[in-house]
């Protein structure tokens, strides 16, 4: 069991308060709660986008496996090229075998850890098979499990991301990350018209132990979804007001508004998003869509304008 | 109780005399007229009439176990009549009386019956021996009435003289009545005595009863009021009065069942009163009618009153108990108590008591169970309407809670829960519906868009309304009318398990809608409609006043089985229905489901389930053969027909031959075999055809399909025959036929036509025989020289080419179906019963199935190789493969190993849609591409990139539920309720409405005269138009009209355009300047801007000094009334043109010959002129321009050929 604590860093990590989480204060070294807390901090940082302050947090010379796996996945989130990548997705292979063994520096819940940053890490790189199996088919770990089903739902296999939730019901109860992976399958695999996405995302919103702009982004994406358009826009707006420069709540604004057709709107949001955030998977999309347009544009003949003759 | 509730109502000569059937639902009415009427009140009809008596007929009744009625008349005769249906007939008459009789009744188990009579004698007689057992006397004036008592041996009697008497006739059945024969009095007095005489009315009594169960007589007199009387066993006494007739009461009834009095009157009033306070409850009056008699039924709540003109049969209260079911759970109400009701254990409980609220007399209307709460909303009548919101204990232990404790009222006509924490109430008189918290505030109030007379469930945070003439699906929180259905009033609405189905139910109609009210069908009933429930597999279930019916959603129905007395449906499952009766108590009753099944499983095409129950099940009669053979499917009737008769017609119609020769081989008759000729000829089947030929002798038609065959053995044969028959032209034909000269010849020879015999031979070469003919005919060759020479004869047989004497043409092939396969193999005596509740092939099937999937094999084969299944085959092929692609997926995704990725949500998009900018919106440019090319001829697509890029932009979003993992791309979708991928269509980026908006900004440019700007928004709108996906034919429609208006548009703005192009660059052509001008008022605009294009040619005309055309325009002008000051120029302009009715520059326009203009030249191309056109916008060019680019637009291939828009929906 969790202390309080310690399930109020993990809520807050899971429901995206990463700001407030970075800002927390560190309990006392000693405590048990100290490397986790450490932990989802430092990934904190990392889905804040700040993969460089991992560094500063996490000393060089740590022995323990997850503070090590975390600071690998910071340097593979940082790292400009393919061979840097590499040598980081080197070391926390090297980590997810190091945990099978007898001597380890840390606790089952830093192995633990260790799998789900270095699945987070193989998912990235788009080694699916190597994330699925690093995370463990039988895994009773529910984070690992929110990974598993997320990684299924990338790939389309919604009936493998419910299996696995089925699964992680059994013996996870009702869980907070539960629900958000309930939630996540929802998105999906729309049944009641997302109405399971909505009402987690309304009621974590009215959730009074924290405040997230990414749950407003959420609900957001799931009125989206839901066709809601203008409560959606809402959402988005007061999300971005939060949080100016978080991508995929831009992102999601573009998408509304282009729904809602505010022409003007649209296309400044969208030079925005494709100069501020060109690697935005909705970015990177559309210009490879772009690029196939002109290709298959160029495969119809165009006739010669009809003209009148001068009179 | 605000209504009386009349259920049935008659108009005849004055009714006197009333009587319930105790069973069945048949009333007696004695007429004033003599006549006796028994009617079945239930079904509103005239069962019989009785008329034997002479004069009026008051009493009448019936035996309580036997099919016996008794009357008693003016006649001073009591009859007795067998009212079974096959021997309706007066028994025997009773004599005696010795004046006009006034009540007649049967003892409850003794074969009594008492009379009463003006003659002031009661008269008891026993209906075996048909004598007179006893007469009361004591009354000194007209007895009015007299009846026994229910249990003891006493009679109650009321008289003119004002009394009312209670006599002991204990005596009567101890001793052995008299049979001292009429008239002698005396001895009937030892053994009936009067007990008690009831004085207190000041006029005479006419009716007088006891009560059911209680001490209690309740009398009616003309001093206008009602007493009621307590007996002890030594003294009777009166107890109260009820006042409130102004007239003579004729009779006053104890309720049967409830603590109330039901009185009539000479004042044209039936009243009703409270038994333990006397005091009156409710009044019905009738205008004009006097009423004279009242009757109850024995066991039901019904009533029946006799009046001036006729009678009415009326419910005190109504019966239908409010329920609701939830699950697997019915919560009811019974006798103002709260009960629920576990339809799996049959557990029934007591759980919260509404005895305080509303009227006492009134029971609750309607409940509405809120699962989520555990909260129950009761709606009841009295009080113009009233509702409750109460919780339901969580447990029940002691005494029940009563809803007055922490119960939340209103006022309100309907009211219901519509969502977990909310609940809307009707208030009809004001016609304002509000929403109301559990905390019982308005949160919402909201005007109908109908006069709404009830309203019900309608869905997730939506209404059906129902009013007078339809019903409407109305969204609370839109507040809009989704959808409206013409219907009568709607009473109840019962939604089906699953909430895909509606039953909206009327007094005589059930309407079967869908979700959202898109599709329904209409049922009508005769007998008014009860109730009724939904069975699992989507079939409806409901009961009218007699019957337990089905009805399937495309609208078959059918009767289950028929009832004695109404139920109330709450829930169907399996082969049991579970009701509430007229008392409200839980009930069930199990019926066959397999006739509804059956046609369930036809509709669906669900072969394995039809064998089954064909195999099963016995029911199958002519019901159903009639029903197969009515839908189309013969072949299947012919299964289970035994009849050789319809087998042999359903073989024909369905063409199975085999059958049908099988059958008429043991008909055989003449008819039978000319059909099946007939049919066999039509499928090439000659062998059948000379099958049935040779069975009835038809040698002609035999020879002649010898011939057609070209079978020369068997004509010959037939040339045999005919010589046996004795036919010589039978013979001729036959020869002619088989080409047999020498048999030509004998025949003729034979029947002494020598010179044609002569003739043939000489002619076919045969010389001999020809002078063989010549000295049979006792002539030579010399007594024939003046007969012409004739060539050689080339008559003969056609050649035969090909050899069809034993071949069947192969016209249809029949072969052996599913069902004959199966019925022949009988594989499945054993099979297991199959789901019946979904359509689709289960696993673990019969080899019956497997039978069936041979003939599928081929189809099977080709999914795998569909692989991608890619669209680029033709738009038109698409909607067939459908069934296929989703088959298909759910096997690949069973297949796929863990990590290999599925199928994505846009590949769904690309299957099930064959619209452009759903392909868009997926992706798909390529596809889309090819759809806009091959539907709309577009070819130039440049310009589409923006849109294209903005609507698939719009179509996807992401979302990181787990931090820095790659973000989800989530899809948007148009129909997000939507749960099968089979049906998920992207969102709609460019709706109509949209469309509409930007169109309008475009006439607002136009009248603003910024002209390029408008050209180019509705370039635009055209372009956007092709990716606005459709869904209907009206939105179809719409769409082809804003692709016109906006053409028109476009057209005129460029001609406009032009125009002033030509006015700046080439100032002195002035005729196409006019030219240009005058085709611009031509553009079919909205009268706005109609009205600046006739203005702008007014001035340019007049400037042209084209006096003439410009008044014309003027004139055009007029007539759209355009603002004073304009009209005012216009005149001005007409004036001058009529002053100077001339033109100066003769121009190209010719307004009284229709036209089209030109979208390239901008030159008129009158009505009938060859004309080329914009595939995608209809625009027409002058042919010289086929081939190029549209220039309006600059998308499509001129006159290139386009298939349309396809329309998926």
């Amino acid at each position: 069991m969790d202390s309080s604590e310690l399930y109020h860093v993990k809520q807050q990590f899971f429901l995206g308060a990463y700001k407030s989480l970075v800002d927390l204060s560190l309990p006392d070294p000693s405590s048990p709660n100290y490397i986790p807390t450490l932990v989802y901090q430092a990934r904190a940082h990392i889905a804040l986008n700040d993969p460089g302050a991992v560094a500063s947090l996490i000393p060089a010379d740590s022995d323990n496996v997850a503070l090590r796996a975390v600071s690998a996945l910071s340097l593979y989130v940082s790292a400009s090229d393919a061979t840097k990548q590499e040598a980081a997705l080197e070391e926390l292979r090297d980590l997810a075998v190091e945990i099978e063994g007898a001597d380890v520096v840390g606790t089952e819940r830093d192995k633990l850890a260790v799998r789900a940053i270095a699945g987070t890490a193989f998912a990235r790189a788009g080694e699916v098979e190597e994330a699925l199996e690093t995370l463990g088919a039988e895994t009773e770990d529910l984070e690992a499990v929110a990974i598993i089903v997320q990684i299924y739902i990338s790939i389309n296999r919604p009936d493998r991301a419910k299996r696995e939730f089925e699964r992680a019901k059994r013996w996870a109860e009702d869980d907070l990350l539960l629900q958000l992976i309930e939630s996540s399958i929802g998105l999906v695999a729309a049944k009641d018209g997302y109405s399971n996405a909505n009402s987690f995302y309304t009621e974590q919103l009215g959730n009074p132990s924290l405040s997230s702009p990414h749950i407003l982004t959420a609900r957001g994406v799931t009125r989206i979804l839901r066709n809601e358009i203008p409560e959606a826009m809402s959402d988005l707006k007061e999300s971005l007001e939060l949080q100016k420069s978080d991508a995929e709540t831009l992102a999601a604004y573009v998408v509304a508004a282009g729904i809602e057709s505010k022409k003007g709107e649209v296309e400044e949001l969208w030079t925005r998003l494709t100069t501020e955030h060109p690697t935005h998977p909705l970015a990177v999309d559309v210009a490879q869509k772009a690029d196939l347009f002109d290709a298959f544009c160029a495969k119809f003949v165009v006739p010669p304008l009809a003209v009148a003759a001068a009179a | 109780m605000s209504v009386m509730l009349t259920k049935f109502e008659s108009k005849s000569n004055r009714v006197k005399g009333l009587a319930f059937h105790p069973t069945q639902p048949l009333l007696a009415a004695a007429l004033h007229n003599g006549s006796i009427q028994l009617w079945n009140y239930r079904m509103g009809v005239l069962v019989d009439r009785f008329e034997e008596h002479e004069g009026p007929v008051r009493g009448v009744n019936f035996h309580l176990s036997r099919a016996l009625l008794v009357t008693g008349g003016d006649d001073y005769k009591i009859k007795v009549w067998d009212i079974r249906p096959q021997n309706r007939r007066c028994l025997f008459t009773l004599h005696g009386h010795l004046d006009y009789v006034r009540t007649v009744q049967f003892h409850h188990e003794m074969p009594w019956i008492i009379s009463t009579s003006d003659d002031q004698t009661i008269r008891i007689w026993n209906s075996t021996s048909r004598n007179c057992i006893a007469i009361l006397t004591g009354h000194s004036h007209y007895v009015m009435s007299g009846f026994f008592h229910p249990k003891d041996d006493l009679v109650v009697s009321a008289s003119m003289d004002q009394t009312v008497r209670v006599w002991d006739i204990s005596g009567l059945r101890k001793g052995s009545p008299n049979n001292g024969g009429p008239g002698n009095f005396e001895t009937f007095d030892t053994f009936s005595t009067v007990k008690y005489v009831l004085e207190g009315h000041d006029r005479g009594v006419n009716y007088a009863m006891f009560h059911p169960t209680l001490p209690l007589i309740i009398s009616a007199a003309d001093d206008r009021t009602i007493k009621i009387w307590r007996m002890s066993e030594t003294k009777a006494w009166e107890v109260d009065s009820c006042r409130g007739h102004f007239n003579n009461v004729s009779t006053a009834l104890f309720h049967p069942k409830h603590e109330l009095i039901v009185s009539c009157g000479e004042d044209k009033t039936v009243r009703v009163w409270d038994l333990a306070k006397r005091t009156a409850i409710q009044t019905f009056r009738r205008e004009n009618d006097r009423f004279w008699v009242l009757a109850s039924h024995p066991n039901l709540n019904l009533f029946a009153a006799g009046h001036d003109s006729g009678l009415i049969v009326f419910k005190l209260e109504r019966e239908r108990p409010a329920f609701a079911v939830h699950q697997d759970t019915l919560y009811y109400i019974r006798d103002k108590y709260v009960r629920s009701y576990e339809f799996n254990t049959g557990a029934d409980l007591g759980l919260l008591s509404v005895r305080k609220f509303g009227s006492a007399y009134v029971p609750p209307r309607t409940l509405s169970f809120n699962p989520a709460e555990r909260a129950v909303l009761v709606t009841i009548s009295s009080d113009n309407g009233l509702y409750e919101l109460t919780t339901l204990p969580q447990q029940v232990q002691g005494e029940v809670k009563d809803s007055s404790v922490d119960g939340k009222k209103g006022a309100g006509q309907s009211a219901i829960f519509v969502a977990r924490n909310r609940f809307a109430v009707l208030q009809k008189t004001t016609q304002i519906i509000e929403v109301r918290d559990l905390a019982n505030s308005v949160v919402k109030a909201i005007k109908p868009p109908v006069q709404t007379n009830e309203i019900f469930y309608g869905g997730t945070a939506s209404l059906i309304l129902s009013s007078t003439s339809s019903v409407v699906l109305y969204d609370i929180q839109q507040q809009k009318t989704l959808a409206e259905i013409n219907s009568p009033p709607v009473k109840y609405v019962v939604w089906s398990s699953d909430g895909s189905l509606v039953a909206l139910m009327s007094k005589h109609t059930i309407t079967i809608a869908n979700r959202n009210f898109s599709q329904h069908s209409l049922i009508h009933e005769t007998i008014r409609i009860k109730s009724g429930a939904w069975d699992d597999s989507g079939v409806f279930i409901y009961s009218t006043l007699n019957h337990v019916k089905y009805c399937l959603s495309q609208g078959d129905h059918g009767v289950i089985c028929t009832l004695d007395n109404p139920v109330y449906l709450t829930r169907v499952k399996g082969k049991t229905v579970h009701c509430l009766d007229r008392s409200a108590r839980p009930r069930t009753i199990t019926f066959d489901p397999t006739e509804y099944r059956f046609k369930l499983a036809l509709l669906k095409n669900n072969h394995e389930e039809m064998l089954y129950i064909i195999r099963t099940s016995t029911l199958l009669g002519q019901s159903i053969i009639a029903y197969l053979q009515q839908k189309g499917f013969p072949e299947i009737a012919l299964h289970f027909v035994q009849d050789t008769n319809t087998r042999f017609e359903l073989a024909l119609e369905c063409g199975n031959l085999d059958v049908a020769v099988e059958t008429a081989k043991t008909i055989d008759r003449s008819e039978c075999w000319d059909r099946l000729a007939q049919q066999a000829l039509k499928q090439g089947n000659h062998k059948i055809v000379e099958k049935a030929y040779q069975q009835t002798k038809n040698f002609d038609k035999l020879s002649f399909l010898y011939l057609a065959t070209g079978s020369t053995d068997k004509l010959s044969k037939m040339q045999k025959i005919a010589d046996a028959r004795g036919d010589p032209m039978s013979r001729f034909h036959n020869a002619l036929y088989a080409g047999d000269i020498f048999g030509r010849i004998s025949v003729m020879r034979d029947v002494g036509l020598y010179p044609l015999a002569y003739l043939t031979a000489k002619t076919n070469g045969l010389e001999e025989l020809a002078v063989e003919i010549l000295e049979s005919a006792g002539l030579t060759e010399a007594d024939v020289d003046d007969v012409p020479a004739f060539g050689l004869s080339t008559l003969k047989p056609p050649p035969i080419v090909n050899v069809t004497t034993d071949l069947n043409w192969p016209v249809v092939s029949i072969g052996q179906n599913f069902f004959d396969r199966a019925l022949a193999n009988g594989s499945l005596e054993t099979g297991v019963e199959p789901s019946y509740v979904n359509g689709d092939a289960t696993a673990g099937a019969s080899s019956a199935l497997d039978a069936w999937a041979k003939d599928e094999e081929i189809q099977d084969e080709v999914d795998p190789e569909e692989g991608g299944w890619e669209l680029d085959a033709d738009a038109g092929e698409y909607q067939g493969a459908e069934p296929v692609d989703e088959a298909g997926e759910d096997d690949v995704e069973e297949e796929l190993p863990g990590s290999t990725p599925g199928v994505s949500e846009t590949e769904h998009w690309v299957r099930n849609s064959p619209l452009a900018a759903d392909h868009v919106a997926a992706g798909s440019f390529e596809t889309a591409m090819q759809f806009l090319n091959r539907q709309l001829g577009i070819v130039n697509f440049v310009d589409l990139k923006p849109l294209f890029l903005s609507i698939y932009r719009s179509s996807h979003t992401y979302l990181t539920p787990v931090a820095s993992l790659p973000p989800l791309q989530l899809h948007i979708r148009r129909n997000p309720a939507e749960g099968s991928l089979g049906r998920v269509l992207p969102v709609v980026v460019k709706s109509l409405g949209s469309m509409r908006i930007e169109l309008s900004e475009g006439f607002r440019l136009v009248s603003q005269n910024k002209l390029a700007e408008a050209q180019a928004v509705f370039r635009a709108v055209l372009r956007a138009l092709l990716l606005v996906p459709l869904s209907s034919d009206e939105e179809a429609r719409q769409w082809r009209e804003l692709v016109t208006t906006s053409r028109e548009y476009l057209l005129g703005v460029c001609i406009e355009l032009e125009r002033r192009r030509v006015a700046e660059e080439q100032p002195d052509n002035v005729r196409r300047n006019l030219e240009l001008a005058a085709y611009f008022t031509q553009c079919n605009m909205q009268p706005p801007q109609v009205q600046i294009a006739l203005r702008s040619a007014v001035s340019v005309f007049s400037k042209a000094n084209n006096q003439a055309d410009a008044a014309r325009f003027a004139k055009r002008l007029l007539e759209l009334k355009p603002d004073a000051k304009i009209v005012a120029q216009a005149r001005q302009r007409i004036a001058a043109g009529e002053r100077n009715p001339r033109n100066a520059v003769e121009i190209s326009y010719d307004e009284f010959t229709a036209f089209e203009i030109c979208g390239a030249s901008y030159t008129p191309i009158y009505k009938g002129s060859p004309a080329v056109r914009c595939p995608y916008t209809n625009q027409a060019y002058l042919p010289q321009f086929q081939g190029t680019l549209d220039p309006l637009v600059e998308l499509t291939e001129i006159g290139a050929v386009a298939s349309g828009l396809p329309a998926p929906w």
